[in-house]
C-alpha cells in the first residue's frame, strides 16, 4: 500500500506541477503589456513602469513563473493590482456560493442515479429499464445551461415559487440563500445525474453477471439481497472512480449554471478578472480550481486501493 | 455465463433489436441535422444577421417567419439553420483533429515501448484532471473568442481521452497472432501499424468520433452561451440562448429552439454513436 500511495502522491505532485506551467503559459501567451492594460490608456509611462515593477511583471517570463510558484508554496496567492485585494479573499469571498452549489449538486445527482441506476440495471431488456435508458440519453444531450432555464421558466415565471436568478448573502438571510441556490441545485443535479445513471447501470449489470454474485444466489439469496450483500460493495468501486472524474465536469456545470443565475460565484469572478487582464488573480485562482481537482482524483485513486487489494497490489 | 443455452440466446436476441432502435433513429437525426446545414448554404428564408426592427418579437406560427422573429426581427428559422453550419464546423472539427492527434499519440504509446507509453499515458492523464470549461474560458478571454479558439480548447480536452481509447485498442490488435506472423515475416513496425493495427481498431475510431461530435456541440453551445465562444456573424445554437436570455426574457419561445435543436442533435449524435458501437464493436463494453 505504500509504495501504491507513494506513486500516487508522486502523480499528484507531477500533475500540478505540469497543470501550473500550462495556465501560467496560456494565460501569458496573449502577451501585451499587461501594465499599460491594467491602467488603461491615459496612465503614463512611470506609472506603469513602476506597476510592472511592483509586481514584478518587468522580469523575464522565467523568473516570474518562479515566484508565482514560491509565493504559492509559501502561501501568498498574490493580490489584485487595481482593488489590493488578496486572491485569499476574493476566493474565499465567493466559495460560500460555488461550494454549496457544486456539493449539492453532485450529491442531488448520486442520490438520483444510484438507486435508478441499479433500478435500470435490474430491469434491462424490460420497458421500465429501456424507458429509463432512453430517459437518461435524453438528459445527456440536455445541456445544463438550457435545463436552467427551463427549470427557471417553470418555477420562476410561470409558478412564482422561487427566483428566477440573483443572490441573497447567507449572513442576510439564510433561507434567501437557500431560495437562490434551489433551481441552480436542481439544473446541476439532474444532469449530473442523466450522466452518472448510466455508469451505475453498467457498473450494476458487471457486477449482476459476476460468478460470485452467482453464487450468493446458489446459497440462497433472493437477487435483491445477493445484489445488496455482495453487489453494490463491489460496484461502489467503478461508481468512486467514475465520481471522481466527474468533478472535472461538475466544475464545467458550476460555472454555467452560475451565469444562467446570475449567482457571484468563482466563475463570475474569473470571467470579470480575465476581462479586466488581472493576470496574478486569474493564473492563482485557476490554478486553485486544478489543485483541487487534481487532489480529489489522487484521494479517489487512494480510496479505490484501500477498497480493493487488486487495484494496490497490480501496481 | 455458460449455464443453460436458453436464457442466454433470448435476452440477446431483444438486446440487439433495441440497438438497432437507435442506430436507426440516431442515423435519421443526424442526416436530419446535416441536411438542414447543407440547405442552409444555398437556401436561408431570409438573413439572419440583418435587423428587421418592424418586423421584432413576432410569434411562431407568422407566416413566412414560422418560428416568429428574435428583438431585433430576425428569422428564428434562418438563425437556427446557420447555427447548425456553426455545431457542425466547431464539433466536427473539434472531434477530427482530437481523433487525428489521439490516434497518433496512442498507436505510439501502444507499439513504442515503455518509456513512450508512461510519457504519453501520464501526460493524458494529467490533461484529463485539468477542467476544461474553466481553462476554455480563460483561453477564449486570451486568444479571443471565435470558432477557430473553440476549436482549439476542444481539441486540448478531447485529445487525451481519445489517445487512452486508441492505446488500449492498438494494444488488443497488437497481441493477435497475426501480428506475430506478420513480425515473423519482417514487417516493419509503421507497416504493421498502418496496414494492419489502423484498420483493425477503425471501428474504435468511428465510434468514438461520433460520441466527441456530440459533445463538441454541447461544449461549443456552452462556451457560446457564456459569451466565450463564436460571435456574429457567425450563429451558434448558444449564443441565440443567450441573447434571448438578455433582450427579452427566458419565459419568452426564443429561449426554447435552440436549446431543442441542441437536444434533438446531441441525443442523435449519442444514439448513432451507441448504435455503431454495438454493430462495429460488439466485443467493446458500452461505456460512457
Amino acid at each position: 500500500m505504500a509504495i501504491y500511495a507513494l506513486r500516487k502522491l508522486a502523480f499528484f505532485l507531477g500533475a500540478v506541477f505540469v497543470a501550473s506551467l500550462a495556465i501560467f503559459i496560456l494565460i501569458r501567451a496573449a502577451g501585451g503589456n499587461v501594465a499599460a492594460i491594467v491602467l488603461g490608456k491615459d496612465a503614463t509611462a512611470e506609472a506603469i513602469n513602476a506597476l510592472a515593477h511592483a509586481y514584478g511583471l518587468d522580469q523575464p517570463l522565467p523568473v516570474q513563473y518562479f515566484n508565482w510558484v514560491t509565493n504559492m508554496l509559501q502561501g501568498d496567492l498574490g493580490q489584485s493590482f487595481r482593488t489590493k485585494e488578496s486572491v485569499a479573499d476574493l476566493v474565499t469571498a465567493r466559495l460560500s456560493v460555488s461550494v454549496p452549489l457544486a456539493l449539492s449538486g453532485l450529491l442531488l445527482g448520486l442520490i438520483i442515479a444510484i438507486p435508478v441506476g441499479t433500478y435500470a440495471a435490474r430491469n434491462v431488456g424490460k420497458p421500465s429499464g429501456a424507458v429509463l435508458a432512453l430517459i437518461s440519453q435524453i438528459g445527456i444531450a440536455v445541456p445544463v445551461f438550457w435545463a436552467g432555464i427551463l427549470l427557471s421558466v417553470l418555477f420562476g415565471v410561470k409558478l412564482g415559487w422561487l427566483p428566477t436568478g440573483g443572490w441573497i448573502d447567507w449572513r442576510e438571510s439564510p433561507i434567501g440563500a437557500i431560495r437562490s441556490l434551489v433551481l441552480p441545485v436542481l439544473s446541476l443535479g439532474l444532469i449530473m445525474a442523466a450522466v452518472l445513471i448510466r455508469y451505475v447501470r453498467s457498473a450494476v449489470l458487471d457486477v449482476m453477471n459476476q460468478d460470485y454474485v452467482r453464487t450468493a444466489r446458489a446459497v440462497g439469496m433472493t437477487r435483491t439481497q445477493a445484489l445488496l450483500s455482495v453487489g453494490l460493495r463491489n460496484a461502489a468501486l467503478p461508481i468512486v472512480t467514475i465520481v471522481g472524474l466527474q468533478i472535472a465536469e461538475l466544475i464545467g456545470g458550476t460555472v454555467i449554471i452560475e451565469m444562467v443565475f446570475s449567482l457571484p460565484g468563482l466563475s463570475r469572478m474569473i470571467l470579470a478578472n480575465v476581462a479586466a487582464r488581472e493576470v496574478i488573480v486569474v493564473q492563482s485562482t485557476v490554478m486553485l480550481i486544478i489543485i483541487f481537482v487534481i487532489f480529489v482524483n489522487f484521494a479517489v485513486d487512494l480510496l479505490y486501493g484501500v477498497l480493493d487489494p487488486r487495484v494496490r497490489n497490480a501496481a | 455465463m455458460n449455464t443453460t443455452t436458453a436464457p442466454t440466446i433470448a435476452p440477446r436476441r431483444r438486446r440487439r433489436l433495441e440497438l438497432n432502435a437507435s442506430l436507426v433513429v440516431g442515423v435519421v437525426l443526424t442526416i436530419g441535422f446535416l441536411v438542414i446545414a447543407i440547405v442552409s448554404f444555398f437556401w436561408l428564408p431570409s438573413n439572419p444577421n440583418i435587423p428587421n426592427i418592424k418586423n421584432r418579437m413576432l410569434p411562431p406560427g407568422t407566416v413566412d417567419h414560422w418560428l416568429g422573429t428574435d428583438g431585433l426581427g430576425r428569422d428564428i428559422i434562418a438563425q437556427l439553420m446557420v447555427g447548425a453550419r456553426t455545431s457542425i464546423l466547431v464539433g466536427a472539427g473539434g472531434a477530427t483533429i482530437s481523433l487525428i492527434l489521439g490516434t497518433v499519440a496512442g498507436l505510439v504509446a501502444a507499439a513504442y515501448g515503455k518509456i513512450a507509453d508512461e510519457t504519453i499515458s501520464r501526460g493524458a492523464d494529467i490533461m484529463l484532471s485539468i477542467p476544461g470549461m474553466v481553462t476554455a474560458l480563460v483561453l477564449a478571454a486570451t486568444m479571443g473568442s471565435g470558432a477557430l479558439t473553440t476549436i482549439f480548447a476542444l481539441t486540448a480536452f478531447f485529445t487525451p481521452s481519445f489517445t487512452r481509447v486508441i492505446r488500449s485498442a492498438a494494444m488488443s490488435v497488437l497481441q493477435e497472432d497475426f501480428i506475430t506472423s506478420a513480425k515473423l515475416y519482417g514487417r516493419g513496425k509503421l507497416f504493421i501499424l498502418a496496414r494492419h493495427v489502423i484498420p483493425n481498431i477503425a471501428g474504435v475510431m468511428i465510434v468514438q468520433f461520433t460520441l466527441y461530435f456530440a459533445a463538441g456541440i454541447l461544449t461549443e453551445a456552452g462556451l457560446s452561451y457564456l459569451g466565450v465562444g463564436v460571435t456574429r456573424p457567425s450563429i451558434s445554437w448558444g449564443m441565440m440562448l443567450n441573447e434571448a436570455q438578455q433582450t427579452v426574457g427566458i419565459s419568452s419561445p426564443l429561449a426554447m429552439w435552440p436549446g431543442l435543436a441542441i437536444v434533438i442533435v446531441v441525443l442523435g449524435l449519442n444514439l448513432l454513436g451507441d448504435g455503431l458501437r454495438d454493430v462495429l464493436d460488439p466485443k467493446l463494453k458500452r461505456r460512457s
